[in-house]
């Protein structure tokens, strides 16, 4: 039978009851969304459907605690681990990195480390260009992972909050072309006016106008956080961080031979956690760069889900790549295709010397709306008015 | 055991192969009087399931397709101003005290009722199916749930309508824009899938009688290879049956490599994109059609 009392002098209905409610804990321990009234809820289901047939409590319950598909898809999992004793402790275990890498992360993840690692080209790193030597791009995947304890130094977080603040209050005024009813506007509101006319026997004491809908473009970062970029990545980390706090509607991945989605990370309050659940996702980070790759993995497993026809996708990378740039170019132009605007920052940009002929960033060129340096906090406030324009 | 049993037979008898899970989840949106919130990708037959419950139910299925500015207005309800300009004309030489008048101006002889106002002043308990719900945006979604919540809407000129009977509401989202957590907690949630080769195989069998035995079980076997392949738009199940249809309507009735011509040219009603389209060789399909 499915559910184990504790010890036989105890109580059998209270036990029953204890482990039923319990499985809302163990769910919400393991990162489901859960609040404190689903425990009942699990009792009254279990009444309603009774508890006998492992089957319908199983779908029961299912319907009744997800409440996404990341969720639905974990669940027959856990509640075999929570009624099957045995397991139940490897899954409690396992709850900090289920917790961290969600499902973006976890399908990134499983996408590509089907891929075999030692790819084709081996030969193509060496020739990529003058630069990729001295940046070092590679192929192989450092193991080491880099430390993101700077991310919550005091230092910058602040100027960069504050432009962020003021970036988003920027974003909120970008205006759709439909329009809405309003208190004052631009236009008169004729439909509106006689509707408003009727409370007053039809004299238009009122008047209704119409305005523009305001709407927030959702934002997409993609952050190469290979070797190249590791001078930028701390910065850019934190900035995509201050964006998270700020917007409501802003994803982030990072990207180096693998991509990886850490909004769900960046976006939590406790700031030590956050970290956490960052080192977690950096496996392999500071490697090198398979921009290609990375891009047709995020088409194929987010894309869809994430990109509509109002979002910004911005990419912040220094183009060396030791992919294929047709891969790129293509993955790019879908990316594109699906999006409304595509900006590139390269921090590399306005360094003297620095052009974007390498392979890759020649590739890439045709499918990029705006390419913009960002180096640093002073250069990123110099490009925010035209990315802003370009997301228009 | 036996009550699932029954519902899924009851759904196959409205046209809808429904799996345990889904019939269980069914079951208990009737017990609890909870919404149902169902996700999965386009074409899975989300819609599909209102649609049948309401059939099994014998109720009415009132629809509200959300989409991109849909607003309270076109949602629950609005005055029909017009008539009410008309009234207002016509009562202007009425004896009676203004205050009458103004009250039979805002009585419900003058409410244009919309999906979500029509849903919760129905004598019989309908289905209310809520489309696509992560098209409107969020101000709409904070509404919605606070019908879903005390189903009353009011209507500052009326007062408060309460529901006579609490709707059966099935929301369907195809995951555009993440919904919120309040939305999330007050459903129950069933992730739908595409369907298994012998799901596919039944619905197949109920919806297109025509295609026989075996030639149905190659086009499932086929459609099941080309969603495995990596594509940007996988095939529904409506597109299986579009396929279904023109494959009998070219008088294809057999699917093997020898062919594959003829089948290239039924693709259209599988493939749906341009790029997808061009990975569709002659050899492609052959291979394809050859392991079926």
């Amino acid at each position: 039978m499915l559910i184990v009392a504790g010890s036989p002098a105890i109580d059998p209905g209270a036990a029953l009851r204890a482990r039923l409610t319990g499985f809302a804990g163990f769910l919400h321990a393991n990162g489901y969304g859960i609040g404190g009234a689903d425990s009942v809820r699990v009792l009254e289901t279990s009444v309603q459907t009774g508890i006998l047939d492992q089957d319908i409590l199983r779908w029961s319950l299912k319907a009744l605690l997800c409440g996404r598909g990341d969720e639905w898809r974990r669940f027959d999992a856990l509640f075999d681990a929570y009624f099957l004793p045995p397991n139940k402790k490897i899954f409690a275990e396992s709850n900090v990195v289920t917790g961290g890498a969600r499902e973006p992360a976890g399908g990134a993840g499983e996408g590509s480390e089907s891929e075999p690692a030692a790819g084709a080209g081996h030969g193509v790193a060496g020739d990529t260009d003058s630069g990729a030597a001295r940046h070092g791009a590679s192929r192989e995947e450092s193991l080491a992972s880099t430390d993101f304890r700077a991310l919550n130094q005091a230092e910058h977080a602040r100027e960069i909050e504050a432009l962020m603040r003021r970036f988003a209050r920027r974003l909120k005024h970008l205006y759709l072309r439909r329009e809405a009813r309003f208190h004052h506007g631009r236009r008169l509101d004729l439909q509106g006016t006689i509707r408003r006319s009727v409370a007053s026997g039809g004299t238009p004491l009122r008047l209704a106008w119409k305005e523009r809908r305001r709407v927030r473009p959702r934002l997409l970062l993609l952050l190469d956080v290979s070797r190249s970029m590791s001078l930028y990545s701390f910065f850019y980390l934190r900035l995509a961080r201050a964006l998270c706090g700020e917007l409501a509607d802003v994803h982030c991945f990072i990207f180096h031979t693998r991509i990886t989605g850490v909004a769900e990370a960046l976006r939590d309050p406790d700031p030590w956690r956050s970290q956490e659940r960052l080192h977690l996702l950096a496996a392999g980070w500071g490697g090198g760069t398979r921009i290609g790759e990375c891009l047709r993995d995020f088409n194929r497993d987010h894309g869809a889900r994430l990109v509509h026809s109002r979002t910004a996708v911005i990419i912040v990378s220094d183009g060396y790549d030791t992919g294929e740039p047709e891969l790129l170019a293509r993955e790019l132009a879908t990316l594109r295709r699906r999006s409304r605007r595509l900006v590139w920052l390269n921090p590399l940009l306005n360094q003297p010397g620095f052009s974007p002929e390498g392979r890759a960033m020649r590739a890439a060129m045709p499918h990029i709306d705006l390419l913009a340096p960002g180096a640093d906090l002073a250069g990123i406030e110099h490009v925010l008015p035209r990315i802003i324009g370009a997301l228009r | 055991m036996l009550e699932v049993a029954a519902l899924q037979r009851q759904l196959e008898g409205a046209g809808y192969i429904a799996e345990s899970a889904l019939a269980a989840a069914l079951l208990l949106m009737l017990d609890l009087g909870r919404p149902l919130l169902l996700e999965g990708d386009a074409g899975v037959g989300k819609t599909e399931v209102a649609r049948a419950l309401a059939m099994v139910r014998g109720a009415r299925l009132i629809r509200l397709q959300c989409y991109e500015g849909l607003d309270v207005h076109a949602a629950m309800y609005e005055w029909n101003y017009q008539r009410q300009l008309l009234a207002i004309k016509l009562l202007e030489h009425d004896e009676r005290p203004t205050a009458v008048k103004e009250q039979d101006i805002f009585s419900e002889r003058y409410l244009l009722k919309r999906p979500l106002l029509e849903a919760i002043s129905c004598a019989e308990p309908p289905v209310l199916l809520i489309d696509e719900v992560d098209r409107a945006d969020e101000a709409f979604e904070a509404y919605l749930l606070e019908l879903l919540s005390d189903f009353q809407i009011s209507i500052p000129e009326l007062g408060t309508v309460r529901a006579v009977t609490r709707p059966l509401v099935v929301i369907t989202s195809n995951g555009t824009r993440e919904l919120s957590d309040a939305l999330r907690r007050r459903c129950l949630y069933q992730y739908i899938d595409y369907p298994a080769f012998a799901k596919e195989l039944a619905i197949v069998e109920i919806k297109a009688p025509q295609a026989a035995g075996q030639f149905a079980r190659q086009v499932v076997e086929f459609v099941q290879s080309v969603r495995r392949m990596d594509l940007q738009k996988k095939p529904g199940i409506a597109e299986t049956l579009d396929w279904t249809a023109a494959l009998l309507r070219m008088g294809i009735s057999v699917i093997d490599d020898e062919g594959a011509e003829r089948i290239l040219d039924t693709l259209s009603a599988l493939i749906k994109t341009h790029d997808d389209r061009t990975g569709f060789t002659r050899d492609v399909v052959a291979r394809i059609a050859a392991a079926c």
